[in-house]
């Protein structure tokens, strides 16, 4: 026991009954969840279903969830981009395989009208596709969210400079993915 | 030309969609709550064979220790070896007559602890780890039984703003400022290994 490092203060908390503290989780995270899980989706509705899923997961292990807003905050986030990169990676298989045997189109801009500017909105979002789900919710948090560099690593338990590295990535991979229209 | 961000804040979902309706969300929050508590009655509802199998179990371990402890003494002190001793203890910062002094485990920091422990062992109904803001660090919860919440609420309401100590094996391994009075949980905090989490967890709960 030498070793052990003076802690934080004792947070008290009344995590006896899982089913309240699930439910005050989702009252206090939904939101944030779901903002989220619908900038790495490509639907309203697979972002629902990847917060019920996230949800589900905390209701399977209420135990392992930490105490304090922050904290159950930054365990809901990691927990959510773990299954979207599940999902991610089936995903790729199968786009790999249409890319390769149906000669799916490549991503470009359209004529100027309306429908034009929606296709090329979904052009663009789905570019960000290219980008693993952990390297997409750092850019979409930095340049969507604004969230600050180290608020961000401390959201995702990982080092500033590995999420700089994940940005400077990201940024490149997008660069090139959307290469038609950063030359518009 | 556009930058990156400016592209993707044009094609950003959320400007152009609303968030998800009350209904859809009441919606889900049902289903998630429903599911949850399916799942805890399911685990609560144990099969009865399988309960009379684990008194069965429980007691042929109660014959074996009995005849060990006669037989080989040194297998039984072991067993004991492993055990936590859990104190909770009002502190405070500066000595006084009946405080005695005390080093928090890690570092070079002293707190002057009262004699008499607020919670021990026994006042534990149970112990569970849980993992830290770090994949790798595990803190460890732990649930007192009604007298041992009703000790710590009426101990702690009087030490407002003052320290409490956590002691592990007669060492204060953590101290906090009590802001407001501990009920019926505490967190044991720190760069804890998930062994050593499993360790204190096993540790507390084996001492009643």
């Amino acid at each position: 026991m030498n070793e052990l490092n003076v802690a934080r203060v004792v947070p008290v908390a009344d995590i006896g009954n899982p089913i309240e503290r699930l439910a005050i989780l989702f009252d206090g995270h939904y939101d944030r969840l779901y903002r989220l899980a619908r900038r790495l989706t490509a639907s309203a509705d697979d972002a629902l279903d990847l917060v019920q899923e996230t949800f589900l997961k905390a209701a399977r292990y209420p135990r392992s969830i930490p105490v304090g807003f922050a904290n159950e905050e930054a365990w809901l986030v990691r927990v959510l981009i773990n299954i979207r990169r599940d999902q991610w990676r089936k995903n790729l298989t199968r786009s790999r395989f249409e890319a390769t045997v149906c000669g799916k189109s490549p991503l470009g801009p359209t004529n100027g009208d309306l429908e034009g500017a929606v296709i090329a909105r979904a052009s663009v979002w789905r570019a960000l596709d290219v980008l693993s789900p952990r390297r997409r919710a750092i850019v979409v948090m930095r340049e969507l969210e604004g969230i600050a560099i180290p608020a961000i690593a401390s959201l995702l338990g990982i080092s500033q400079i590995t999420v700089r590295w994940h940005l400077s990535m990201g940024r490149r991979d997008l660069t090139t993915a959307l290469k038609a229209y950063t030359e518009e | 030309m556009k930058s990156i961000t400016e592209l993707l804040r044009d094609a950003d979902p959320l400007l152009h969609e609303s968030m998800t309706s009350s209904e859809q969300r009441d919606y889900r929050r049902k289903a998630i709550l429903a599911v949850a508590s399916r799942a805890r009655d399911r685990a609560g509802a144990e099969p009865r064979s399988r309960v009379t199998l684990l008194v069965t179990l429980g007691f042929v371990m109660i014959v074996v220790l009995f005849f060990a402890e006669r037989m080989w003494s040194p297998l039984v002190s072991n067993v004991y070896a492993a055990a936590v001793r859990f104190e909770v203890k009002l502190a405070e910062e500066k000595p006084a007559a009946g405080l005695h002094e005390a080093k928090v485990s890690g570092t070079d920091r002293s707190v002057y602890l009262h004699a008499d422990a607020i919670v021990t062992n026994s006042d534990i109904s149970q112990a569970y780890i849980i993992q830290a803001d770090h994949s790798s660090q595990y803190n460890v919860g732990v649930e007192f039984n009604p007298s041992g919440t009703g000790k710590i609420r009426a101990a702690t309401a009087r030490h407002i703003g003052k320290p409490v100590a956590i002691l592990l094996d007669g060492q204060v391994v953590m101290t906090a400022i009590v802001r407001e009075p501990i009920a019926e949980s505490a967190v044991i905090s720190g760069d804890l290994s998930r062994t050593e989490a499993e360790k204190i967890v096993k540790g507390i709960t084996t001492i009643r």
